[in-house]
């Protein structure tokens, strides 16, 4: 009886995800009035301008992001759990402010507070995307470091002869792989969906270019839609891979 | 043999709590030293200072005639193994033991012949492939003991190595422990509050006592002369018979014993007398004190003694000596020491 009921919320949850999406998907492939299927609604997507030019603006600015969500929050983490447990109360009420203070306000302060040459440079969004997808990372990272006596750890490293930084990379970041690789996902979902700080910024990034053109069409609306969700779902398993393979081996001096 | 390991006037606070105060130490080249105390005295705080984990707010540690107060941690060369379990959990047993020779860029030739002896050495050659968590916890402490062996360390540092492991497994791995330190002449300096396996396999034992180091000896010393009361009480079992001390001399059973600490003072004391060194034989009328129980330890027997005034007394005695002797029969008590310590009640 408790097998058929995991078994019956298991099919509705199931419903409730694929049944939309396998919606949306068949009607993306609909033809026009007649409502035969083919690829017309995808072939209008690459006919439009500025495609494959915005795609790449939002690939740069989430490479950008990642790489100073990983560089930023990993240390600071582990610094937290290693010697900063008086700041960690403190920290942890921060990370929740991008949740709280409205995106507009957000980007008014970022339009006031950031250097002149970031504003002028679309990877102003990379530092911002970071700070919104904070209270995310912040909380991947804290329960995988928390799940391991990080002190012994690295006190051990520290020991065999491993600076800081290698303890870092080939000890730290290792150790807490599933939660590094959950903020890593979490940051590229958010950097390549985020819509209203790159409109209020003033930026065309993918999402904005894809709110533009879908005004035109709906079904090729709906096929942007699902390739980008598909985009997407390809570039996480990519990075769930590599990340797998390449964090079991420690890097060598030599 | 000079000295190995020298550790001058160590103090550390944190707050107002003094962990160290005037800490000295000196370890001979090839000595196993073990610094034993109850929690909280200090012993691990020294061992984190020595091994460059801590900062000390004065004091100096010495290496081989280098003071290397100011080296960080990863560059003195100290193999460590910790309380709690300390193996990289994403690494093998053979990837672990070879991650500080990765760090000390030893060739790949070189490594594996390391690693495949270590490994033999502490009988987990055949494991060199599983993770962390597929092994027990024993044979976790023995690959953490071989990676920090392997990377020839100047001195090993063993943080109560064996406090989360089962009696049957501590003991056999301090066993192994001493025997791979003697075979490998490691200088080590073994951090423990478990006299017992302080006194087995060290050369000399470190009693500590609030962040001071109360007396070193070799294990026959600390236990038949201890220097200071604490030290009394603290290693092995230690009777306190009340007693009245005048000048030099204390009455304690109605005898007169020489005091060891303490003269020239009067008044109530209580003896600090070790169970072998009362003496237990049965009274021919009243004794100065009656059986309460007899257990039988093997070789030896425990007597469980108390007098009129009502002081329990533990003695210690042969089994064969003691067979006639029954919980509530009148015995007479002596001590058998030449001089004894005492502490003022």
């Amino acid at each position: 009886m408790k097998n058929l009921g995991s078994k019956l919320i298991l099919v509705v949850t199931g419903i409730f995800i694929f049944f939309p999406i396998y919606a949306a998907t068949e009607f993306s492939f609909r033809s026009g009035a007649t409502h035969s299927h083919g690829l017309a609604a995808y072939r209008w997507i690459f006919e439009q301008s500025g495609f494959l030019e915005n795609l790449g603006i939002t690939m740069r600015i989430t490479t950008l992001a990642v790489v100073l969500n990983l560089a930023i929050m990993v240390p600071t983490v582990t610094w937290l759990h290693l010697s900063g447990q008086r700041f960690k109360r403190m920290i942890e009420i921060l990370t929740i402010l991008p949740l709280i203070i409205p995106v507009v306000a957000l980007a008014t302060g970022a339009q006031l507070a950031m250097p002149d040459f970031m504003q002028n440079s679309v990877y102003e969004l990379s530092f911002m995307y970071v700070v919104v997808a904070m209270p995310y990372t912040y909380r991947a990272l804290d329960i995988g470091l928390s799940g391991h006596s990080l002190s012994t750890l690295t006190n051990a490293a520290r020991n065999l002869g491993a600076s800081w930084l290698k303890t870092l990379t080939s000890v730290v970041i290792p150790t807490i792989r599933p939660s590094v690789l959950a903020a890593l996902f979490l940051m590229i979902a958010l950097s390549l969906g985020e819509f209203t700080l790159a409109q209020l910024l003033h930026w065309t990034t993918f999402p904005v270019w894809v709110t533009n053109v879908s005004q035109q069409n709906v079904m090729g609306a709906t096929a942007l839609g699902m390739g980008s969700l598909f985009f997407a779902w390809i570039l996480l398993f990519g990075f769930s891979f590599l990340g797998g393979k390449s964090s079991m081996t420690v890097q060598e001096e030599e | 043999m000079s000295d190995s390991l020298e550790v001058k006037g160590l103090r550390r606070e944190f707050g107002s709590v003094i962990a160290l105060a005037d800490f000295n130490l000196d370890v001979a080249k090839g000595e196993l030293v073990a610094l034993l105390g109850p929690s909280g005295c200090g012993k691990t705080t020294a061992l984190r200072i020595i091994a460059g984990l801590e900062k000390s707010d004065s004091g100096s540690v010495i290496l081989n005639a280098k003071d290397i107060s100011g080296t960080p941690a990863h560059m003195r060369n100290m193999g460590m193994v910790f309380q709690a379990y300390s193996l990289f959990p994403h690494l093998t047993v053979a990837e672990n033991v070879a991650f500080g020779l990765k760090m000390r860029k030893i060739g790949k030739t070189s490594r594996d012949l390391k690693i495949d002896s270590i490994l033999e050495l502490v009988g987990l050659h055949k494991h060199h492939k599983r993770f962390p968590h597929q092994l027990s916890g024993g044979q976790q402490q023995r690959v953490a003991l071989a990676r920090a062996l392997v990377i020839e360390p100047e001195v090993l540092l063993l943080d109560e190595p064996l406090s989360a492991l089962d009696a049957q497994v501590r003991t056999n791995l301090r066993e192994e422990i001493r025997r791979l330190q003697l075979s490998l002449g490691t200088t080590t300096l073994f951090v423990t509050h478990d006299q017992e396996e302080a006194m087995a396999i060290s050369d000399r034992v470190g009693v500590m006592s609030n962040g001071r180091l109360e007396q070193i000896d070799i294990p026959d010393v600390l236990y038949n002369n201890p220097a200071s009361t604490f030290v009394a009480n603290f290693v092995g079992t230690m009777n306190h018979i009340p007693g009245t001390q005048r000048g030099n001399t204390v009455t304690i059973l109605g005898k007169n014993i020489p005091v060891k600490n303490s003269k020239g003072i009067d008044g109530s004391v209580s003896a600090l007398v070790r169970p072998e060194s009362i003496e237990v034989s049965r009274a021919t009328g009243s004794g100065n004190a009656k059986i309460i129980t007899r257990s039988f330890l093997g070789a030896s027997s425990q007597i469980i003694c108390q007098t009129p005034e009502g002081a329990v007394i533990q003695a210690l005695m042969p089994s064969n000596e003691s067979g006639d002797l029954h919980p509530g029969e009148e015995v007479n008590l002596s001590i058998t020491l030449n001089e004894v310590l005492v502490s003022h009640v």
